[in-house]
Order: structure tokens, then sequence, then C-alpha cells
């Protein structure tokens, strides 16, 4: 599905992402673990489409090249990147930005675009299910939200637009273990046959509730090591020190 | 021909023209112009007088030119201040008469003059040119006593009520755009709520310039009488044409004790082209008076067309306890050029003023925010909240403040705040992630920007307006 | 008034050696002014205050020669508790310069004519003061050389002089890396005249300019005051301007921001009583990136005054990550004081983040009520307040010596 190859990323002449390479296959879930710096957003950032950096090297999303895809269509096709810090849009109300977006994405896809009525219940279901305040979808976008109902309005979005790759940048962090947990059930929700995942993390604790096909550790720009679950907690043991 | 005005339609949607002939007073502006178009609505003869007082007046005033915006000079003896539909005459009894051809118009612009098509709910008075030419439900309105009719109608039958409130808010001595108004109006809207009466329907005027050469010189004119109530909305289009074409229309409202009176209005006039030919220059007066106690006016507006913008719709609080808002979003794009605000002076006691404005400016154009708050030595405990927002698209336009603020009161507060921003990267980025293509993520972004405004327009032209703003801005995203 | 002006000059240029060249621009600059003649109402920037009024109100016959009168220096003027070296001024003429605090080849004190920075057609009071100052000195401070003590201008007024014009002008060329703090100190023992002073700054590279106006001696005279910087990178000015004395004055501060990362900051205090109207005016020109610009303004505004505040920002379109900020606040004690503000922006580029507020009212009750609650009458109340209310201002002053000194002159309390 994702076929990433000889990444090689630079911001302001700085080296960030090294001969970066990747496969996740339809299904499978990997995590990506490094400390501060080792280019864990800058990866996220690429892979949405966000402009600023030097590119080079060849990311193939479902027989397409990534890198032609504006990052609108790279959400049409399917990728969903659950913000590390996800933006305020004062005035935008959260309900109108949803339906918004997941008609614009319906329509991409060809697919019928929900009135009112029907994106309401769609929206109140999703939200019980992952104990999203309902009043929380009348206020405007993020602003006023706390750092926990930020990342769940994240994991909502996720949920509700349905992608085949969702990537989360550090969703965990500042979460604590209820949201952590309820978290993991959306992602878990949407494990299936052909969604596959991306979870960029700094920590173990999220990997206990959702857990991974593969693990990466990412250090300086690179992938250092490869292996199970299990590399996770060998990694939360020893620290990145004994990886360097 | 046909093509030509289709392709004009993507880009201005109310481009087209209507070829219907009319009636024209000659060119230029002299004492037998103003006597023509006086004698061609059979106006009283202390009308006639007003009209050459302002015109003796007008010969001494000088054009203003402390506004951003520069214009080329006006040549006012190369303009018709009169043109009407022949058709026109002799006034249709009803709108079965009306010129198929004008129906057919105002079809085009959204607003169906014939009553079965009823449009809402909204009471439509509809300005061609220089005249009022058709007032829908005016039976309902006038079960209770409401006057909705064109000004030149209620000069014929309401005299005393025209007389004693015509100038009341803008005196023939004002400014030299509103003397010349003064001088030459030609029609316009006449709204009259009786006491205690809650006006039960939006009333709505829509002005459209057609004719080529002319310009357009209304006079509207709204009494809220005590404990009444009406809200107003005002939309205007004109053709796609060449040459600048002036509007200098004058609005005056009064609210008595009690009363409000809220005044919309979406202005789309034609904007010039790309590079900034053409275009309507909008210069218009635009005053309330809170003339009773505890009387309200308010002024939304949203201000996406025209080539220049020059209005500052303003309120004098001069009854104790009275209130006056302005809610306002300036969209200038291309070439366009915007210098707009208002004015609220308080007089009476515990007096209380809102302004909100919202200016985004794209392409190469200028918007200018110019705002008076003046706190008189007896408005004791009165108050005013000032916001204006600026966002700037790309480094090719300009976005002005300039606020003046006088307290002359110490029991009174004034609270001045402004910002100017971008949409940044970030927010762009985020809306786009989740499948916005730019135009629809930078118009939501905006949409949110304008919002505190957009909530004050009565329904149906929020949704209009919304689009517009949208619209507005379409190609200003590299 | 021409014909007084013209007798004047002439007066003027013949009681000193001026160059050729220098009469040659002195002369064009007096005829500018008896073009425009004193600035009006009329005038957008002199919408608030009107200079002409007040002095065909106030000075009968104004006259424009300022001769050479014998005087004689009082050492008790002096400002007491902070070394400093002096320029004195006494009636608009220099009559002290004492440096003595600084090495003598870091800085150069020359009184050479220079067509450079000359400020003309900026307004007709600039012009006015150009062609009639009597002296043109520049204070030139040497790379990497920072002034070790405050420089005190004294500009002293004697009851020798009435209805006479004063023009002043100084101009102050500071090298890259150097550094200067002035103070300039008013003292009128007379009244009635209008004094009209002109500084002009210039600052290289890195340099450093700290520049606060203290008006705080009673007096009837018009003041004017108009000071320029031009800054290079990295440059900084900051302004403080303390307006309580003079019974009607207006300062001007124009900077323009020439170079990358230069900054400037403009904090001033109106206290005003008895009849007394002042203006700031400042206009924050930014005209390079990353720029940024800092303004605090508070009047406290008592019987029969009128404070003004005109400030504007301008943002030119290469001007881009400008940070520009603004805010003016007023109380007003007496329902016959008047606050008004202009607070303007005018901006081209997209990328800045730049803001201005404004907020005026009467003294907060609900506060009186609290502090009176804990013991204190009314008008220790007051005086709490406004204590607190201006304080914010001179905390902004970076200069701890002098920011201790404005404190004990203006008595307030921490």
């Amino acid at each position: 599905m994702l076929k990433i190859n000889n990444l090689n990323a630079k911001i302001e002449n700085k080296s960030i992402l090294n001969k970066f390479s990747l496969n996740i296959n339809p299904g499978e879930v990997h995590a990506i673990m490094g400390p501060n710096g080792s280019g864990k957003s800058t990866l996220s950032n690429i892979l949405s489409g966000k402009k600023g950096y030097e590119v080079t090297g060849d990311v193939v999303f479902d027989g397409s090249d990534l890198f032609k895809l504006e990052t609108e269509e790279r959400a049409h096709r399917g990728i969903f990147l659950a913000f590390q810090y996800p933006l305020e849009i004062p005035g935008v109300n959260t309900n109108i930005f949803l339906k918004t977006s997941l008609n614009a994405v319906r329509k991409a896809r060809g697919e019928k675009e929900l009135d009112a009525i029907e994106f309401l219940k769609l929206v109140k279901e999703k939200a019980k299910e992952l104990k999203f305040d309902e009043e929380k979808l009348n206020r405007q976008l993020n602003v006023g939200f706390s750092g926990g109902e930020k990342k769940k309005n994240e994991i909502l979005q996720m949920t509700i637009l349905n992608p085949k790759l969702s990537i989360l940048d550090e969703t965990d962090s500042g979460l604590d273990i209820d949201a952590l947990r309820i978290v993991a059930d959306g992602v878990n929700s949407l494990r299936k046959e052909n969604n596959s995942f991306l979870i960029i993390t700094h920590y173990q604790r999220l990997l206990n509730y959702i857990k991974p096909d593969f693990v990466h550790v990412l250090m300086n720009g690179k992938i250092v090591k490869s292996g199970g679950a299990e590399l996770a907690i060998e990694l939360e043991k020893k620290g990145y020190e004994s990886f360097s | 021909m046909r093509d030509k005005q289709i392709e004009n339609l993507k880009e201005y949607k109310y481009g087209f023209s209507t070829d219907i002939d009319s009636i024209k007073a000659p060119k230029g502006l002299n004492e037998n112009v103003i006597k023509f178009i006086s004698n061609i609505k059979k106006e009283p003869k202390w009308l006639l007088e007003w009209r050459l007082k302002a015109y003796q007046r007008l010969k001494v005033l000088k054009e203003p030119d402390w506004q951003k915006p520069k214009y080329p000079k006006i040549d006012y003896q190369d303009l018709y201040y009169y043109s009407a539909p022949k058709s026109f005459k002799d006034k249709p009894k009803s709108l079965d008469e009306l010129d198929p051809k004008l129906l057919e118009t105002y079809k085009k612009l959204g607003i169906p003059l014939q009553e079965q098509k009823r449009l809402n709910g909204i009471a439509v008075d509809a300005v061609f040119d220089s005249v009022s030419v058709a007032t829908t439900f005016k039976d309902t309105l006038t079960k209770q006593g409401i006057i909705f009719c064109s000004i030149s109608e209620a000069i014929q039958k309401y005299p005393d009520l025209v007389k004693k409130y015509l100038g009341s808010v803008i005196p023939i001595t004002d400014h030299y755009f509103a003397t010349l108004n003064s001088a030459v109006f030609t029609d316009g809207s006449f709204v009259y709520i009786p006491p205690g009466v809650r006006c039960p329907m939006e009333l709505s005027t829509y002005f459209r310039i057609n004719a080529s050469d002319t310009g357009q010189f209304e006079r509207t004119l709204i009494i809220a009488d005590r404990g009444s109530y009406v809200s107003y909305l005002e939309g205007c289009t004109a053709p796609m044409r060449d040459e600048n074409q002036l509007h200098a229309a004058n609005v005056e409202l009064v609210a008595l004790d009690d009363a409000e009176i809220k005044y919309s209005t979406v202005q789309n006039w034609y904007p010039g082209d790309k590079d900034g030919k053409g275009g309507i220059y909008n210069f218009v007066t635009k005053r309330g008076l809170c003339q009773g106690k505890n009387s309200k006016i308010s002024w939304t507006q949203v201000e996406t067309g025209s080539a220049i913008t020059w209005k500052y719709p303003s309120c004098i609080l001069k009854g104790d306890n009275s209130i006056g808002e302005f809610y306002s979003i300036a969209i200038t794009n291309n070439h366009q050029k915007a210098d707009t605000g208002t004015k609220m002076i308080h007089i009476g006691e515990n007096t209380k003023s809102k302004i909100i404005s919202k200016g985004i400016s794209a392409g190469y154009s200028d918007m200018t925010y110019r705002g008076l708050v003046d706190i008189s030595k007896n408005a004791k405990n009165s108050s005013n909240y000032t916001q204006c927002d600026s966002l700037l698209m790309g480094n090719k336009c300009g976005a002005h403040t300039v606020p003046y603020i006088k307290n002359k009161n110490s029991d009174s507060n004034i609270a001045h705040e402004a910002t100017t921003s971008k949409i940044s990267e970030d927010q762009l980025h985020y809306c786009q992630q989740r499948g916005l293509n730019s135009e629809d993520a930078v118009g939501l972004i905006v949409n949110g920007f304008c919002k505190e405004v957009l909530q004050q327009l009565p329904m149906e032209f929020a949704v209009e307006a919304q689009k517009l703003v949208g619209i507005s801005l379409e190609g200003s995203v590299g | 008034m021409e014909k007084q002006l013209k007798t004047d000059f002439k007066k003027t240029i013949d009681s000193s050696d001026y160059s050729q060249k220098e009469i040659i621009v002195k002369e064009k600059c007096l005829n500018e002014f008896i073009r425009s003649g004193f600035p009006s109402k009329k005038n957008e920037d002199w919408k608030f205050l009107d200079i002409n009024q007040a002095i065909k109100s106030k000075i009968d016959n104004l006259n424009y020669f300022n001769e050479n009168l014998p005087n004689e220096l009082d050492p008790k003027i002096y400002i007491d508790g902070l070394e400093h070296n002096k320029i004195i001024f006494i009636n608009g003429r220099i009559e002290k310069i004492d440096f003595k605090y600084e090495e003598s080849d870091k800085f150069e004190i020359k009184d050479q004519f220079d067509n450079r920075g000359l400020l003309n057609n900026v307004n007709s009071l600039v012009d006015l003061n150009l062609a009639l100052a009597t002296k043109y000195y520049k204070i030139l401070v040497k790379e990497h050389y920072s002034f070790k003590k405050p420089l005190i201008i004294y500009n002293i007024t004697t009851n020798k002089i009435s209805s006479k014009n004063i023009n002043i002008r100084l101009d102050f060329d500071l090298k890259s890396n150097s550094c200067l703090k002035i103070i300039d100190y008013s003292i009128d023992k007379s009244e009635k005249n209008f004094v009209n002073i002109v500084y002009n700054f210039s600052l290289e590279k890195d340099a450093i300019i700290k520049n606060y106006k203290l008006d705080t001696a009673e007096n009837d005279n018009i003041k004017y005051s108009y000071n320029n910087f031009n800054l290079d990178t990295n440059s900084v000015a900051e302004n403080f301007i303390l307006s309580l004395g003079s019974s009607f004055i207006k300062n001007e501060i124009n900077c323009n921001l020439n170079g990358k990362y230069s900054s400037a900051f403009v904090n001033g205090i109106f206290n005003l009583d008895n009849n007394k109207s002042h203006e700031i005016k400042t206009s924050i020109n930014h005209l390079n990136e990353n720029t940024k610009s800092y303004q605090l303004i508070k009047s406290v505004l008592g019987q029969n005054t009128k404070s003004a505040f005109q400030g504007k920002i301008f943002v030119k379109s290469n001007a881009q990550k400008t940070d520009g900020y603004q805010l003016s606040k007023a109380i007003l004690l007496s329902d016959n004081a008047e606050f008004n503000a202009k607070p303007e922006l005018e901006i081209y580029a997209d990328d800045v983040k730049c803001s201005h507020g404004s907020a005026s009212g009467s003294l907060n009750q609900d506060s009186i009520f609290y502090i009176m609650s804990r013991g204190l009458n009314y008008n220790e109340a007051k005086e709490l307040l406004i204590n607190g209310f201006l304080l914010d201002v001179v905390e902004k002053i970076t200069d701890n010596e002098i920011k201790n000194l404005i404190k004990n002159i203006m008595g307030l309390k921490e």
C-alpha cells in the first residue's frame, strides 16, 4: 500500500530524513519509535504533503507517485494524519468542518455526499463510541479544547473519514489513561483487512493498547532496527541509547 | 454577443445588461435637469425648491479628497441624472403591465417580482436605474399600517411624512456627494412603521444600474415610529461596463422612542475586471438617527463589489439609552479599493455602540477601515466597543485601520482592538489534509474569520453572503 | 508675520558665520514655512491639537530672532544623584558642553553644516527650525563605544525672554555597536514662548539609543519636539516620554526601521491637570524584515485637560515578519477632560503580526471600593490606582538608574 524507498528530506539545508525506507502492506500496523529530533514528525508532514521540505526519493501510495498528489488528493485517496498539534480555526464550527471534509472526500471517491441528517446521525454515533462530548461539536474547531479533547477530535475525524492509511503523530502524548484507551479503541475499530496504520510515538505505552505488527526504531533520520511488538518493550527497558 | 455575455457571466454573475428603451434627462448637471427630474416626477413645489437649494450649496462645495482610494476626476456634466424605462412613463398599475424584459431581468437576478413566486416572505421594492419598478406584498403590509413604497410614491401620497423627515438626518448642507444626491435623487424606497408595530417580514430593495453613463442617486428613508421594529435588506448589482459608473445614494434612518431598525446590505456592484477596468464607484451616505429613548439602529454590511467603495454607515445616538451597532465584512480583490467604516456619535446618556469590522484584502487591492467614536461631554455612562480585524492575502495588497477616538466624558468607556493577520500555512495544511482543496479551505477559514458579522444577517442573506465571500476571493490563493 | 520672519531671519543670518551653502538651505526652509505657516486643525496631523490657534491666542507678536543674552548658570538646577554629561541650552543658545565622564577620542562634537539628514519637507515647524536654529551641532559616538554616563540635555528658558520663538537642533550619529543614553530635561522660568526642538538620530548596525524626554516643569510655553530616527540592522531606539508640565506640548517621534532586526520602542505618560493640552504622535515605519516595534501610552486626565495620541504603524510590502504592537489607555478624572486617539495601521505585507488597542474610561469604582474597604480613604485609593496604572509604563524603561530617577520625579511607589 505504501512503499517508501530511499527518502531524503532537508529543511533549510539541514538533513532530517536520510535514505529512509519502509513498506506498509494492507492491514498492517507499523509503529515508528524514536527520540526527539529523530525525524518522526517530518515523516508525517511529508507523507501528508506539507510544503517547505526539500525531498528526494520515491514514495508510492496505492500505485501512485505520492509526490505528484496535492495534500487534499492524498486525503481523498485515504491518507489521514492525526496531527501532533491539531490546529485551532476560529469561527469555524467543528460539525461544519467535519461535514465539509467528509463530503469533499466522499465526492472525490465518487460516493454520494451526505445530507445534514445523515451526517449528524453518523457523527453522533461515532462521538458516542469515542465518548466525545457532543456539545463540543458545536463549538469552533479546536478553539478552547483541552489537549486531550483535541487529540480525541482527531481520532473522531479519523473514524468518520475512514481512511486506508492512518498516520498517528504522537497522538498519545498528553493523554491520560482513559483517553489513551479511547484513542486505542478508535484505532482498533478501524483495524480491518485493508486499513493500515503508521503510529509515530515516543513511548511504548500506546502500543499496550494497539498491538503493532512491526516496530521500527528511527534514529537520525534512518531506521536502525526493525522487529515485532517485542522490540517496543525492549526499547522501553534499554532506552534509545543502546541503539545509537 | 450571446456567447460573450455568457462568458462574462462566469466571472460576474450579474454582469448582463438589458436592452430596454429608456427616457433620459439631457446629459449634464444644471438647474434645468433638476427641474426636469422634479417635473417628470410631478413633485410638489417645496421639493423642487429643496433640490435647488441643495444644488446651490453643491456649487460652493468641493469634492472631498482625504480618502485613501483616489479616483480619476468625475465629469459631472457627462452623466445622465435620470434614466427610466420608457414603458414607465405611465407607471403600470400592476405587475402584469410591467415590461416583460424587466421581469426577465429580475428573474435573472433571482428576484421574482410576481407575488405568486414569493421569496420566503420578503417584501421587495426593485429599483431599476433611477426608478422603483415594483413593490411586492403591499396588501399584507398595508393592513398593519406599514408603508413600503417608492419614495416618489411617498412624496405624492404621504407628503407630510416625507417633508418632516427628508434631510433630517443628512441635511442638504452635508458633504459633496450627499448634497449632490439631494439635488438630483431620482427614486428609492420609503418605509414607515407605525407605533407599536413589529413588521412581520423582511423588507427588501434590490438596486440595479442598467443604463450606461448613468449615475444612480437613490434615496431611502426609513422611519420607525415609537415601539416599532423593522428589518430591511438591500442588495445591489450592475451590468459589466468598461467605464466607471457613479452610485451616490443617501439612506436616512430615524428611530423614535423604543423603536429598532436593522439595516442589512449585501453590496455586489460590478467591481471592474481583473485588471481594474470599469466598475462602480460606490460613494454612499448612510446615516441613522436614534432620536428617541431606548431606540436602536443596527447596520450590517457585506461589501464585496464596486471598484471603489467609500461609505460610513453611521449612528447618531441622541436618545438616552439608545444603541448603535455596525457589523461589516469588506472584501477587496484584484484592483478594488474600499475605504469604509462607521461613525458612532454619542450624545444621549447611557448610549452604547458596538463596531465589529472584518476586512479582507487580496490581489492588488487596498482596504481601509476608517471609523469615528465620539462620546460627547453630556453622554454620561456611555460605552463603545470596537474590534477591527484585517486579513491579508499576499503582499501586493494593503490593509489599513484608521480609527478616530474621542472621549470627552469621564463616566464613559471606549475600547478599541485591532489586529492584522494572514491565513497560516498550518491552518491551510490542516484543512487540506482533511480533503478540502485550497480555495475551499480559504473559503472556510475566511467565513470563520467573518462569522461574528455573518451571524447578524437574516438567514436567506447569510447563505448568499457566505457564497459571495468565497466567490469574491476566487483566484486569490496561489 | 511674514515681515517679522524676514527681518528676524536677516538678523539671525547676520549675527552668525553661516556658510553660503547653509544660508541657501535656510532661505529655502524659511520660504517653505512662509508658504505653509503654522499647521492648523485642517491639517490631518494636527487634528487634535491646534498649534496655530494656541500660538495666536497665547503669544502676541511672536518674534524669531534669538539674540545672545548674558546668562548665569545656576548649578542648583542640575539633576541630583546621577552622574552625567551635560549640554546646556539657555534660551536656545548653547551655554555649556561637558562630557567629562567620557574618553575624549571616542566621540566628536561637530558644528559643521552637513547636507545629510536635513529633514526638510517633514512639516512646516521642522522647516522653521532649520531656517532659524542658531547653531547646528552633531554628536558622533564612535564604533564600539558605549557612553559611560547618560547625557542630560538641559533646555532652560529664563524670564528674560517672552513672545519668542526658540529653535534648537541637535544631530546624533551613532556608529556601529555604540550606545548612548539621553535625558532631555527642560526647565522653564519663562512664559508665552514657542519652543521648537528637532533631534535627528542615525544609528548604524547594533547601535543603541535610549532617549528619555522629561517635561516636568510647570510652564506656560508652547512646545513642539520632533525626533527622527534612522535605524540600521539590529539597532534599537528606546523612547520614553513623560508629559506633565507644559501647558501645550506635542512630541513627535518618527522611526524608520531600515535594517533587518531593528526595533523601536515608544512609551509615554500623560499626567495632566489645569488646562493642559498634550499630544504624542508616532510614526513607526517597518521597512525591512523582522523589525519590531512596541508602544505603550497612558493618560491620566484632570480638570480641563486634553491628551491625544496619534500612532501609526506602517509596514512596507517587503517587511515580512514584522511585529508591531501599540496600546493607548486613558483614565478621565474629570468631566472636562478629553482623550483623543488615532491608532493607525497601514500594512502592505501579509506575514506580519500587528495590533493596536485603545481603552479609555473612568477609574474603576469597584477597585476604589475594594481598596477603601481595606481602610484607605477615597483620595488614597485613587492615588494608589493611578500609581499602579502609570508604574506599568515606567517599568518599561530598561536603564535602572534612570528608571529610579523617573520614579522619584513622579513620586511613584512600587
